[in-house]
């Protein structure tokens, strides 16, 4: 049972840690290395504006999320937009832009272990004789609504439309009049948010540190790796099974081994199939 | 006109000649190689500072016939990051050496892999070093003992792994298997060799002394849901839960065991996140009951020396908080042990700091400071007459009351309510 409730929840959260940015990556084909930093500049924004502004908690959400929206629309418009479609030149502008959003986090003073942000709701309740607090239940209720908020987002809205044009096939998009740089921005900035989403749900349960940007963006890669680069589905079925792996690598083998699952998982499907679950790269309409 | 005009060209040159005088007195440089994003090295680094300053204010140095000041130069060795970068730590001392000129070498660095590395860097340049911070490992003063001639610029104010186990920890258990009854024991660590060493260590010797070791959990550096772990040691019906690591993500661990409110008491032998004053609010409370060492004492308010206090009350007035874990202690102590050393040797010599510093017996804010004339490490105690004392504390209504050693305890350990019968 505790295997059962922890794998969805552990599954949950590296779901919402990837979906960013399969987004970003979906849409415009770029491979988003700064996403790290962005969820960990979110937890510092949220905690900034609680405790140097004084805001209430909500409102500090709310206005991290937009600021982290813009700031991604930001970073493609006045960045990655010079390099977009030179594969190397865009993991390069972007890793550079992680590490320094995250190196000037550290300078500016965002150190130690003493950063957090509340829980949303304090307490526990027990599933099965298994106890669980209620920030992982909400962590799999707001996973839950992400998803199916860019499902109907992408399905019944005419930007989320675009998007999924875009990723479908750039060109006969373009050809529709769908402005492929938008489009890049919006995924940008989108693909932030979730970011923050992530962020706002996840921090509460530990603290605020630097070093997570790199955790973040390993176990995103390994994500949507196994998943296949820019699909949804796939992202959310290797976070489930990269999830439920790793709690039953500590239940039965050792916690030791629990950060070489997602490793191990990158490398196999390297190896058997580079494509990923659902990267089949002549079967584009599978990418949203 | 003129007089006036003569008395202020010589009032003048008078203002113009005070700064010539003071640079007369060339400092003597403290070179510290630290990881300063990390507790243990910003903690160092105002520790030392604050040492310095007091020392510059009542007159500096004596050396010979001189008096010099101290200047502290820190740079960032980034060596307590996930990957241990010993390579950059070391370009960072070599460049202490060479670029800072460095007299001596104090603080880190302080991952004990390049502590360890950087022994022989210090060794070619022939540069006394005093580490406070971090680096636990035995290694370290047996490697001086082994290899004296080679080694004996090395030197260790702060605690080692082997004292903290058998002298602290250890003691620590049998007392509360006495006072508490308690003697089913899980040991959670992180991936790292000295916490696997310190895990191991104290699971034998707990052993020894009657306790029974029910399940052993290594967590890698950043691991970030221990509920598994947690459940286990719950399943397993056990009664302290011993903890030893120095990741940020160890505060994870407390606030699950709050929320799931497992019957063990969590005894952080090391455990980074719970020694900072911060921590009671960064848990919300979540870290009560926690116990935790901070290897010296003075790295949390007591009454170990007379010095103590005044030690945590001049660190609060120019910090604005307590000192805040390990390496704060000892690094404010290491000039302190310098300038004694230096004053008794009358030069900055190697050799002679060297002589001087393995005849040093001082009694300092965490007990009397001496150290092991072969192997160069401080000579521990449970008694702050007889040496250097540690602290492990727990956190009560958010206070960090000190409960080991008995000399200088402040309190006695109290039970979570879900654990009281």
């Amino acid at each position: 049972m505790d295997i059962l409730i922890y794998g969805i929840i552990n599954s949950v959260s590296l779901a919402l840690m990837a979906i960013g940015f399969t987004l970003v990556y979906g849409i415009s084909r770029l491979p988003n290395f700064a996403h790290g930093a962005l969820y960990v500049i979110t937890g510092f924004l949220v905690w900034s504006l609680i405790h140097l502004l004084k805001l209430n908690y909500v409102l500090s959400i709310v206005l991290a999320l937009l600021i982290m929206g813009l700031l991604g629309a930001a970073i493609y418009r006045f960045v990655l937009i010079r390099v977009r479609g030179m594969a190397t030149s865009e993991i390069i502008a972007t890793y550079a832009l992680g590490l320094a959003i995250l190196e000037f986090l550290r300078w500016g003073g965002f150190k130690g272990m003493t950063y957090t942000l509340p829980v949303f709701i304090e307490g526990s309740v027990n599933i099965g004789g298994i106890p669980v607090d209620l920030q992982r239940i909400i962590v799999i209720t707001i996973g839950v609504v992400v998803v199916a908020f860019m499902w109907l987002f992408t399905h019944f809205n005419k930007t989320g439309l675009a998007l999924r044009g875009m990723a479908q096939d750039e060109h006969a998009a373009m050809m529709l009049g769908i402005d492929s740089d938008w489009m890049a921005v919006v995924a940008m900035g989108m693909g932030s948010m979730l970011a923050g989403i992530a962020a706002i749900a996840l921090l509460p349960l530990g603290n605020i540190v630097v070093e997570a940007g790199y955790n973040v963006l390993v176990l995103s890669i390994a994500v949507c790796i196994v998943g296949g680069l820019g699909s949804w589905v796939g992202a959310i079925l290797a976070a489930f099974m990269i999830g439920f792996l790793q709690i039953i690598t500590v239940a039965y083998i050792q916690s030791h081994f629990h950060m070489v699952v997602a490793i191990l998982a990158i490398i196999i499907t390297l190896i058997l199939k580079p494509s990923g679950f659902f990267g089949k790269q002549k079967e584009l309409e599978e990418r949203v | 006109m003129k007089r006036a005009f003569i008395v202020s060209i010589l009032l003048l040159l008078v203002i113009f000649s005070v700064p010539s005088l003071s640079s007369a007195q060339k400092p003597i440089v403290l070179g510290a190689p630290l990881p300063t994003a990390f507790l243990y090295g910003w903690t160092a680094e105002k520790g030392l500072k604050l040492a310095v300053d007091e020392i510059n204010a009542a007159g500096g140095v004596t050396v010979g016939r001189e008096k010099r000041p101290f200047k502290v130069e820190v740079m960032d060795t980034r060596d307590l990051e996930p990957v241990v970068p010993v390579s950059d730590a070391l370009l960072v001392l070599e460049k202490l050496i060479l670029e800072k000129n460095a007299d001596f070498i104090v603080g880190g660095p302080a991952r004990s892999e390049a502590a360890l590395a950087a022994m022989d860097l210090l060794s070619k340049y022939k540069k006394v070093s005093i580490l406070t911070t971090g680096a636990l490992s035995p290694a370290y003063h047996r490697r001086v003992e082994a290899e004296y001639d080679k080694f004996k610029y090395c030197f260790r104010i702060s605690g080692e792994v082997g004292w903290l186990v058998a002298g602290e920890f250890v003691p620590k258990l049998v007392d509360i298997k006495a006072k508490l009854g308690l003697s089913r024991l899980f040991i959670m660590v992180q991936d790292v060799a000295h916490a696997r060493g310190a895990g191991d260590l104290t699971g034998k010797l707990a052993k020894e002394k009657g306790w029974e070791v029910i399940g052993t959990e290594i967590y890698p550096t950043g691991t970030t849901d221990f509920s598994v772990g947690l459940l286990k040691a719950r399943r397993e019906n056990a009664q302290v839960i011993l903890i030893v690591m120095d990741m940020p993500e160890s505060s994870v661990l407390l606030k699950q065991w709050f929320d799931m409110k497992i019957p063990a008491l969590p005894f952080g032998t090391i455990i980074a996140a719970a020694e900072q004053p911060g921590f009671w609010r960064a848990t919300e409370g979540k870290g009560e009951f926690c116990m935790a060492s901070v290897v010296n004492a003075g790295n949390a308010p007591s009454r170990a020396t007379p010095w103590t206090m005044k030690f945590v009350e001049a660190y609060t007035k120019k910090y604005g908080l307590e000192p805040e874990g390990y390496g704060t202690s000892s690094s404010y102590m290491a000039p302190y042990v310098l300038k004694d050393a230096i004053e008794r040797a009358g030069s900055l010599d190697s050799d002679a700091v060297i002589t001087a510093i393995e005849k040093t017996d001082l009694m300092g804010v965490y007990g009397r400071i001496k150290v092991h004339p072969k192997s160069h490490q401080v000579i521990p105690s449970i008694d702050p007459n007889e040496g250097a004392v540690g602290t492990i504390f727990q956190w009560q209504a958010g206070k960090r009351v000190v409960v080991y050693p008995p000399k200088i305890a402040m309190g006695e350990i109290k039970l979570p309510p879900w654990m009281k019968k």
